[in-house]
């Protein structure tokens, strides 16, 4: 299991069109990525969960992701967050 | 006559064709074969997914790629494996029919957001409800009410379109719509904006009012709905309608146009607007600024006062939307003739003249001031961010609020909190006071807004809303002439900006004298940006000197309206 905190800067938070490409990279992995969010937890690769966290400019994220490709995983999540997720 | 929301401007004449989904019956049923009927819940996900396809690529082809984006978003909705998941497990644990396990998971999803109450979660919600009747219509085997093919000249009416029966409307046939619900954000008044249908939402009650068949007038301008019309009524709409059209072809062309002026003078053409929403409409008619943002919405209608987080928000939104271009916010401008009880406003005597706007503002500096300037502060680290004083009437008034604008960046400072060190701070010319030491405020204040409204109303001491003294009112006064000459020229004496928010900014008779006075900005109601380009671009502000001296050479306001007039229609 890995894990790395990342800062969302997308001005309007994980509303959906960030949060599809979220999730359409996460599907790429065979390793469950989730995210932690004080106390919630959700699942990156669904964007009903990914909008369910609520998720605002600014709030920290810590991802964890787990599997034969995890590192990989969380490499490419990170840099897609930091890189605003399209926006 | 009815009234709704203006949703898309335009008119539209037609027969009334109503819309309306059946509603579903969604029935529990108990299932033997669980993995049979998870494979029928597949299938339909698959053609629901399909279908959802096909509307898009149609709709992005037909229209734009941003309008099939809510149809995109339907399409990962539709993918989620949290919910399809979900749909599954209830199948094989319940064994009940997909129909009823789809109405159970999707309202529940649609349920949560609606909860959260942000504008953007709303819609999620509503989306969640439209991917549900889609799926359950395909297990069902109901189909749609075909809005591609309704007959020409029709005008649609609905309790409500969801994205999925908007994108069916063709302009060629659909002159207009009409609906129960909604708002001017909502999808179905977008859409109806990118297609340029005339559109009005909002209007509860319309439904019972009108047959299918009835000849209905929408005007989207102004929220205006007519039913069965008179002939008279009927023509002149149609009169409207003609040159609605006709106008607007012509002012498309000034769309990504300089407002420069024949001899090379370039202002700046900038909008008035009361809400974060009401931005959509300044892009839509190429405004060059916000030229005045009220910001009271974020204190009407409500229990408690705004927190600063909210109002950061509101002002963040508004900056990054206009993405560089200047945007003029002007702090809380409230008094005793609004009733806003957690305020602990009292009634006023004489409300204008009274406890109000900075003079309010700075005596309640802890609970209503600071957190308002500190969030304006804030907000300026994401675009170009003036904060503008209302009713300022002496310089000590500024002065308070420049040093409690200088505290607030310390305390920013110290927490490492982000804003726009050279934030400007300028006032709102509208006071008889303010406007007569203009020069002494132009060598403090970052920059000037006339406030034609109160300037006048104050200048020629009148209230405007008294019928029996309401001719008294006039921007073309030569009193209140000498005063907007006055504070424009301490204003470009001292070499700040000086922009104009109130109504006569874009009154054609007013432009020429304010572009022989020198004027910088011109703020105005969204929609009359474009008109205000053509005009601004056809003078030559050297031959305007001329007129300008003569308006104010005459001793009446009848004489300078007449003058006026007689120019702008020469």
């Amino acid at each position: 299991m890995v894990s790395e905190k990342v800062v969302v800067k997308n001005p309007s938070g994980l509303h959906l069109r960030p949060a599809g490409i979220l999730c359409r990279e996460a599907i790429k992995y065979q390793s469950s990525i989730r995210f932690h969010h004080y106390n919630t937890t959700a699942n990156a690769k669904s964007v009903l969960s990914v909008l369910g966290a609520c998720i605002k400019c600014g709030n920290e994220l810590e991802f964890i992701c787990e599997g034969e490709d995890e590192k990989e995983a969380l490499a490419a999540i990170v840099k897609i967050v930091r890189s605003g997720l399209g926006e | 006559m009815y009234k709704g929301t203006d949703a898309s401007a335009g008119i539209g004449i037609g027969k009334a064709v109503i819309v309306e989904e059946k509603e579903l019956v969604i029935q529990r049923e108990t299932i033997i074969d669980s993995a049979a009927e998870i494979q029928r819940f597949k299938g339909a996900l698959e053609t629901s997914m399909e279908q959802t396809r096909i509307l898009a690529e149609d709709l992005a082809t037909r229209v734009g790629e941003k309008e099939a984006e809510i149809l995109n978003g339907h399409i990962m909705l539709l993918s989620d494996p949290m919910m399809t998941g979900e749909i599954e497990s209830m199948i094989q644990k319940d064994l009940v029919n997909s129909e009823f396990a789809i109405e159970n998971v999707c309202t529940m999803y649609a349920d949560m957001f609606a909860s959260m109450g942000d504008e953007l979660m709303q819609q999620r919600a509503t989306d969640m409800r439209d991917i549900k009747t889609r799926m359950q219509k395909v297990l069902m085997g109901v189909e749609s009410v075909d809005i591609a093919s309704l007959p020409e000249g029709t005008v649609l009416l609905a309790k409500d379109l969801t994205p999925s029966m908007t994108a069916g409307i063709n302009p060629a046939n659909v002159t207009g719509i009409v609906t129960e619900l909604g708002g001017r954000t909502s999808h179905s008044a977008i859409l109806a904006r990118a297609l340029e249908i005339p559109a009005v939402v909002a209007l509860s009650g319309i439904l019972e009012a009108v047959k299918n068949g009835d000849m209905l007038v929408l005007d989207g301008s102004d929220g205006t709905v007519l039913v069965n019309p008179e002939d008279e009524a009927l023509a002149e709409y149609q009169g409207k309608r003609a040159a609605f059209l006709k106008e607007k072809k012509e002012l498309e062309k000034y769309i990504g146009k300089p407002s420069v002026t024949k001899d090379g003078v370039t202002v700046e053409l900038a909008a008035n607007i009361g809400k974060p929403e009401d931005v959509d409409k300044v892009l839509q008619y190429d405004g060059e600024g916000v030229g005045l943002f009220r910001t009271e919405f974020l204190f009407m209608d409500r229990n408690a006062m705004p927190t600063e987080e909210e109002q950061f928000e509101a002002y963040r939104k508004v900056a990054i939307a206009m993405n560089g271009k200047p945007v003029i916010i002007r702090t809380l401008d409230i008094g005793g003739d609004k009733e806003i009880p957690y305020m602990g406003l009292e009634k006023d005597e004489n409300p204008f003249l009274g406890y109000r706007a900075v003079r309010f503002c700075l005596d309640r500096k802890d609970d209503v001031y600071r957190p308002q300037l500190r969030a304006l502060l804030r907000a300026s680290a994401f675009g170009n961010i003036k904060i503008m004083i209302p009713l300022v009437t002496c310089i000590d008034e500024y002065r308070a609020v420049k040093a409690l604008v200088e505290e607030i960046k310390g305390e920013l400072d110290e927490k490492g909190i982000n804003y726009n060190p050279d934030i400007q701070l300028g006032i709102m010319v509208e006071t008889a006071a303010a406007s007569l030491i203009a020069d002494i405020f132009a060598r403090e204040a970052d920059f000037f807004s006339i406030g034609t409204n109160d300037l006048t109303q104050y200048t020629m001491s009148v209230d405007r809303g008294n019928d029996k003294i309401s001719y008294l009112y006039s921007t073309f006064n030569p009193a209140v002439l000498r005063s907007i000459k006055r504070i424009i020229t301490c204003a470009r004496e001292a070499g700040i900006m000086v922009g104009m928010c109130g109504e006569a900014a874009s009154d054609p008779m007013m432009i020429p004298l304010l572009l022989a006075f020198g004027l910088n900005e011109f703020s105005m109601s969204p929609s009359a940006i474009l008109r205000a380009r053509k005009m601004i671009t056809e003078y030559n502000t050297e031959d305007l000197q001329a007129i300008a001296d003569q308006a104010m050479s005459f001793t009446t306001t009848a004489e300078v309206e007449n003058y006026m007039r007689e120019f702008i229609n020469s």
